[in-house]
């Protein structure tokens, strides 16, 4: 019965000293009104790169990408990336933050684009494919974009190398 | 009448069954039947893949490794940070399993001890040069993020100590944080976990 006070005490260093130790869940930013990180609405599909996390969200009435920086702890504009038209998943960046890579589905159709922040340009990489096309990812540097295309009857992984252009 | 005979059957039973064979030799030798087949188990992940199906696509800068495709399902592509890596999801050879390319090589990377045949991967998501490796799988029944390291080829439950329901885990390059979807607060958010300051960084090499 003497031990019970010593098992006690060792339990609580350790769940003290626990509560200090990684890995830790980190405390991250909610906002009511959508302007920031995590909101009321559905938040998915992040990917983080660098100082960039980029995920999807359904806060504006439309499953559009958002972008959000870690260091000052605020989302950033992608002027002319989201339509009302679109539904966006499976976003993707840059470790700079440049080049956003994700699906977009027009009317049905989905295509896998890129996003160019220097230049706020949104170009289809897809458009020639005539294949269905899913779940796109990039490389750190921008370079190397990989998506999923069933234009063999199953679903293979295809390849780009914007390096090469 | 049945009730008294039926436990003095069973002890005779046992008692002779023991006196010939001896019990502990084999519980012995089903555990030694375990560890072997669970050894051999490690090799059948590093089969090699089914010869490549042709893309027929024609387009500016596609590249199609060879061996990377298979004539089964390869989805869920995910590039390393140094874009040398790609990890994937493969259904070849009749088992859904986690795989990791090499673009340079062109050759499929052994992990050793990630591919279970009792547990699932899924979502995979690399660092830099591939050293850390998150993915969900269940083992004990509840989906979990997961860290491979394909250094110390030791497995890490990240989210083993929290509640709730996690989904699509993306790890930054350098490997220390993790972002994920969280579904504890009723609704599917996004949740980060850092692995502290302590750990060996998945530094790109400037050279490269």
């Amino acid at each position: 019965m003497k031990l019970v006070p010593v098992i006690v005490a060792i339990a609580l260093v350790v769940f003290f000293l626990s509560s200090f130790s990684y890995p830790r869940l980190m405390t991250l930013p909610y906002d009511s009104a959508g302007r920031s990180l995590n909101s009321p609405y559905t938040e998915h599909e992040p990917q983080v790169a660098g100082d960039y996390l980029v995920f999807i969200s359904d806060r504006n009435g439309s499953q559009d990408v958002y972008l959000y920086d870690l260091v000052s702890r605020k989302l950033l504009d992608l002027p002319g990336l989201n339509s009302v038209d679109s539904v966006a998943s499976h976003p993707g960046v840059s470790v700079d933050g440049r080049y956003l890579v994700f699906a977009a589905s027009h009317g049905g159709d989905v295509d896998i684009y890129r996003y160019d922040r220097q230049v706020r340009r949104l170009q289809n990489l897809t458009a020639s494919l005539d294949a269905e096309v899913r779940n796109p990812t990039i490389s750190g540097d921008g370079n190397k974009i990989a998506f999923e295309s069933n234009a063999n009857g199953q679903w293979d992984i295809v390849l780009y190398d914007r390096s090469d252009f | 009448m049945r009730l008294i005979t039926l436990p003095t059957l069973t002890k005779e039973a046992i008692g002779r069954f023991g006196h010939r064979v001896q019990g502990w030799l084999v519980i012995g030798f089903s555990l030694l039947l375990v560890v072997a087949i669970s050894y051999f188990s490690c090799f059948a992940v590093r089969a090699e893949p089914i010869a490549l199906a042709a893309l027929s696509l024609n387009s500016v800068g596609l590249i199609n490794p060879q061996g990377l495709n298979s004539t089964y399902t390869d989805e869920r592509p995910v590039l390393s940070g140094s874009g040398r890596f790609l990890a994937f999801i493969s259904g070849r050879d009749g088992r859904r399993r986690l795989m990791l390319y090499d673009l340079q090589s062109e050759q499929l990377v052994d992990l050793p001890w990630l591919n279970r045949r009792d547990a699932i991967a899924e979502h995979p998501s690399i660092s830099n040069n591939a050293r850390y490796i998150v993915y969900v799988a269940s083992d004990s029944g509840r989906p979990e993020v997961e860290l491979y390291d394909r250094v110390t080829q030791l497995v890490q439950v990240l989210t083993g100590a929290y509640r709730g329901w996690f989904r699509n885990p993306s790890i930054s390059p350098d490997g220390r944080y993790i972002a994920f979807e969280s579904g504890r607060e009723g609704q599917w958010d996004i949740q980060m976990i850092d692995r502290g300051s302590n750990i060996e960084l998945d530094i790109l090499d400037q050279r490269s």
